[in-house]
């Protein structure tokens, strides 16, 4: 990985963290206050399976992806901040073609 | 004449291949013979049902109990002759479902009562504009609202329903004859559904679902007054609408003087909920929901379409000691 897509990925995880709190109304926290590599659901950050599709709802619509719906493969993407961003970032490859 | 048939705890595990075998030759004889010969058929089939089916005379005789009790009317207290009743408007309905999809039940003769202009708004949201949410129920006969497509083009309508009904219904209603209907399979309201839902709404599709029965492997389900006693509910149509924050409209089709009558209400412009009360919002929104059943069902007291034990998460203390405390949690 070189700098470049190193920093992209990185101003990705931060927009992800800040469509995260957007989304779910969490105001008392702030884009860096979520560790990428924290869990998002059960004991991390707490989210639960409708926080997750709200999500999956928020991101299709600001990245104009398409989240397919294999539910075993979503609870892998949606694991952390990082995974999401790597997810997002696949995706829209794949989209661009 | 499947729900009446209930030997075992919950609608959807019910050994449904006999009667459906009745059901299918009554469709048939239908369909060859019309309604009139078919009808004494229909009472001896309604009889056998009624006979043999003894749990669902129960939950019958529940349920018009509790409406009398309720609504302060001891009128409608259950007695063998109101059950029997209920049984009979649950045969009529399936004649005039089967009628329905020959196309023969006249639609003109439907009354709509829709003061907020719902149907005109469904037939043009296939040119743009957003899909909504229709909660339907299973008192009275929802499929004659197929009255409400009845201008010969294709209206957007998704109808959810139960998987373990699809096949038959399938079956037959190409025995009937009818071969239109959307039906969206659905076994558990999971979130690869919901994006799919989701979808289709953006697209200006409409969506109808039941909103007064919960499906034996979902786990979202909410507890709700209704009648004066607890009852489960399930979540799904309104996560739906609060996630997608989607207007949501009632659906009641009524056999009333021997007429339907469909009244489309407006239930919720704009649901939203702020995380934190999400819990108790959509409790707030179906304890709502479960009031105005209950108010229609004063409207057709017989025409209660559940024939399984709809109060059932109460019967722990059943003191019958009835096996069917807690069905719906039974592994597949």
């Amino acid at each position: 990985m070189n700098m470049e897509t190193a920093v992209t990925g990185h101003a990705l995880e931060q927009e992800i963290a800040q469509l995260i709190i957007d989304t779910l109304n969490l105001e008392h926290l702030s884009a860096t206050d979520i560790p990428i590599d924290q869990p998002l659901f059960g004991d991390g950050l707490g989210l639960d399976s409708v926080d997750a599709l709200e999500l999956a709802l928020a991101l299709q619509k600001r990245y104009a992806i398409r989240i397919e719906s294999d539910v075993k493969e979503a609870r892998r993407h949606f694991a952390t901040i990082a995974s999401l961003a790597a997810f997002v970032e696949a995706q829209r490859a794949a989209c661009a073609g | 004449m499947t729900e009446p048939a209930a030997h075992s705890a919950h609608w959807a595990a019910q050994k449904e291949r006999g009667s459906f075998t009745l059901m299918w030759l009554t469709a048939f004889g239908l369909r060859r013979l019309g309604r009139r010969p078919m009808t004494p058929v229909l009472y001896v089939v309604v009889f056998y049902f009624f006979v043999f089916g003894r749990r669902a005379r129960r939950n019958v005789r529940q349920y018009q109990n509790y409406l009398a009790a309720w609504s302060g009317r001891p009128e409608l207290r259950a007695t063998l002759r109101s059950v029997f009743g209920q049984f009979m408007a649950f045969g009529d309905s399936l004649l005039d479902r089967l009628e329905v999809w020959r196309g023969t039940l006249p639609l003109r003769d439907v009354q709509l009562h829709d003061p907020s202009g719902m149907r005109a708004r469904l037939l043009k949201s296939t040119h743009g504009g957003r899909g909504e949410i229709l909660v339907g129920t299973h008192l009275g006969n929802l499929d004659v609202c197929r009255a409400l497509a009845d201008l010969g083009e294709q209206v957007p309508l998704n109808v959810l329903v139960h998987t373990s009904q699809v096949a038959h219904f399938n079956r037959l209603q190409s025995a009937a004859g009818d071969h239109q209907l959307r039906l969206l399979q659905v076994s558990e309201m999971d979130a690869a559904l919901m994006l799919e839902l989701s979808q289709r709404l953006d697209r200006g599709e409409w969506l109808a679902i039941a909103g007064d029965r919960v499906p034996l492997h979902d786990g979202r389900r909410v507890t709700v007054d209704f009648l004066g006693h607890p009852a489960p509910f399930p979540q799904g149509p309104w996560l739906l609408a609060g996630l997608l924050r989607c207007p949501v409209n009632l659906m009641f089709c009524l056999k009333i003087d021997g007429r339907y009558q469909i009244h489309l209400e407006p239930f919720m412009d704009a649901p939203a909920w702020d995380r934190s009360q999400r819990e108790a919002i959509i409790r707030n929104w179906v304890q709502r929901y479960a009031d105005r059943l209950a108010q229609k069902c004063l409207l057709a007291p017989r025409q209660w379409f559940n024939f399984h034990a709809y109060w059932q998460t109460l019967e722990t203390s059943d003191p019958t000691g009835e096996a069917d405390a807690h069905p719906r949690r039974v592994a597949p």
